[in-house]
């Protein structure tokens, strides 16, 4: 009712987009106004402020050590990312299928998936030494256990009607895990992809900070301990940069090739 | 939407039956169980080749479930189900099902979702890119091959559920209230559309039904489940003349026959009503 009534007194679609814009460009502009004044008055030189960092930009941005590490680090997470979304959809899509599985591992995801990756760190670097091997094995460790997660729940989610289904129609069991379960969970396994991603990403800016390996972690670090903050907080705006991008490719995948996602929730 | 089709070979099912007047399916003496609570029992029936047979009861009478078990899908508690002398077990070739929830994927489009059942079979590609078309056109589907469940009405699902299943060309079709989910309207149009169907294929059917209008009108015989647990109260021979159509609606016998089997649920359909679950 309220919402019917909202409808009708909507603004035309254009405008309420450009005012919602406006809305959120003004608030930026003052985030960054409040920012450069308050640092000004009350902190010291080094400081990073939003006009020197617009001012290092191009430089940082062309900077063939900037550029390296950036790849090094985006890379890696990709990935680690890959490996932790094949392997963690194969084991959470058998523990959520086969109860086997279940009872064997789940304490043990579960465990592992509580656990701060960040403790397990000095010994992934023992284990795969002071190189990029334990930057990777960090991602895939801190990515594996929500995606495998995420994937048990969507298996163990699969609606009875599906199954009924593949039974009336004598699905042999591959088919109803790759035909059937894989694409019922798949928003389940969205979510815990998203979830890995951004754990992803800390796992690889930490490695980098533990061990002191070439990448944006380590380029924030170095920058910052020389007092060059402006440069380090490119550094950081590269690392958020990715976060949307992978966000925002994550939607267009969905929507390019999975168009009946978002309807179903909606409930026909 | 009529759809002008080019005959299926049936001669070969017509002429080559003499077994016409024997049972396909027989159900002894049947019983299902879960833990205490007896669904129903001592159920017999018998179902003849290209016969309608519909089944009627109040909610939570076991209809479903009896559809179930003679589809394999389900383990009986007590008795057996034979198709073809053979017991059923678990569900075998040339018997399709068709759910009132659809059952469609809907990550698959009509056609994918068409294919799959042929593809469970293990249907060669160039076999069912043949009998998919054939049958997306037969439900009145065309055009709309692409289009994914979502974009579908409940009418259009279902009308693909049941390509699905007759893609199978089983000779055997059980409808699990297939029409449940659909508007009142639609769900006479897709009445219609199916006898059709059937008039150019005629193969057994169960169909069960919570209407007792939809029964009588899809049905050669009615079966009528009465009483806790529940068993086979009456079987009524509808003997209404053949193809059924809008005016079998007002036709004396058809009143007649609904008005008896109205009478017979009765009580029961109000008991049913005011249950509260144990």
């Amino acid at each position: 009712m309220i919402v019917e009534i909202f409808k009708k007194h909507q603004m035309p679609r254009l405008r309420f987009l450009n005012l919602d814009l406006c809305a959120k460009i003004i608030a930026g502009i003052m985030i960054l106004v409040i920012w450069q004044i308050g640092v000004a008055l009350f902190a010291a030189n080094f400081v990073a402020k939003p006009l020197s960092i617009i001012g290092v930009f191009p430089d940082v941005i062309t900077d063939e050590v900037f550029i390296e590490a950036t790849a090094a680090t985006l890379s890696a997470v990709i990935k680690g990312l890959f490996i932790a979304l094949i392997a963690g959809t194969i084991v959470g899509v058998a523990m959520g299928r086969v109860k086997f599985f279940d009872r064997l591992l789940n304490l043990y995801i579960n465990g592992f998936y509580t656990m701060p990756m960040v403790a397990a760190l000095p010994l992934l670097t023992i284990w795969f030494g002071y190189e990029s091997n334990a930057r990777l094995a960090t991602i895939v460790f801190a990515a594996f256990f929500s995606i495998a997660m995420s994937a048990r729940d969507g298996a163990r989610a699969v609606p009875p009607e599906y199954l009924e289904v593949c039974s009336a129609y004598r699905a042999k069991p591959y088919h109803i895990w790759f035909d059937i379960t894989v694409f019922s969970s798949l928003p389940y396994l969205i979510a815990g992809f998203r979830l890995a991603a951004g754990r992803a990403l800390v796992g690889a800016v930490i490695a980098e900070f533990f061990i002191s390996l070439d990448g944006l972690g380590m380029y924030i670090l170095s920058h910052t301990r020389s007092f060059q903050h402006n440069e380090a907080v490119v550094g950081v705006l590269m690392l958020i940069a990715f976060g949307l991008t992978f966000e925002s490719t994550m939607n267009w995948v969905m929507r390019r090739y999975f168009p009946w996602y978002r309807r179903e929730g909606r409930g026909a | 939407m009529l759809i002008p089709l080019e005959p299926i070979v049936i001669s070969d099912l017509l002429h080559a039956s003499p077994t016409l007047d024997e049972p396909r399916i027989e159900v002894n003496s049947l019983g299902k169980r879960y833990g205490d609570l007896q669904v129903f029992k001592d159920i017999n029936l018998t179902f003849r080749e290209r016969e309608i047979v519909t089944i009627v009861g109040p909610s939570g009478c076991g209809k479903t479930t009896l559809l179930r078990c003679i589809d394999g899908l389900m383990p009986s508690s007590e008795g057996e189900i034979r198709i073809d002398s053979d017991v059923v077990r678990k569900p075998r070739e040339g018997v399709s099902m068709v759910f009132q929830h659809f059952g469609l994927f809907p990550w698959k489009t009509v056609y994918q979702n068409v294919a799959y059942g042929l593809k469970l079979a293990g249907v060669r590609k160039t076999v069912i890119a043949d009998k998919v078309p054939y049958y997306t056109k037969l439900v009145g589907l065309e055009g709309f091959e692409n289009s994914y469940p979502y974009q579908l009405s409940g009418g259009m699902q279902q009308r693909c559920g049941l390509a699905r299943a007759l893609s199978m060309e089983p000779s055997v079709l059980l409808m699990d209230e297939p029409f449940a989910a659909v508007d009142a309207q639609t769900r006479e149009i897709l009445q219609f559309e199916l006898l059709r169907i059937w008039g150019m294929r005629p193969m057994t059917m169960i169909f069960v039904t919570h209407s007792i209008e939809e029964a009588v009108l899809m049905g050669d015989r009615v079966v009528v489940l009465k009483g806790r647990p529940s068993s086979v109260f009456e079987v009524i021979d509808v003997k209404l003349p053949g193809p059924r159509s809008r005016e079998t609606l007002a036709h004396p016998r058809f009143s007649e026959v609904r008005e008896h089997v109205w009478s017979t649920l009765m009580d029961e359909v109000r008991a049913a009503e005011f249950e509260i679950e144990r």
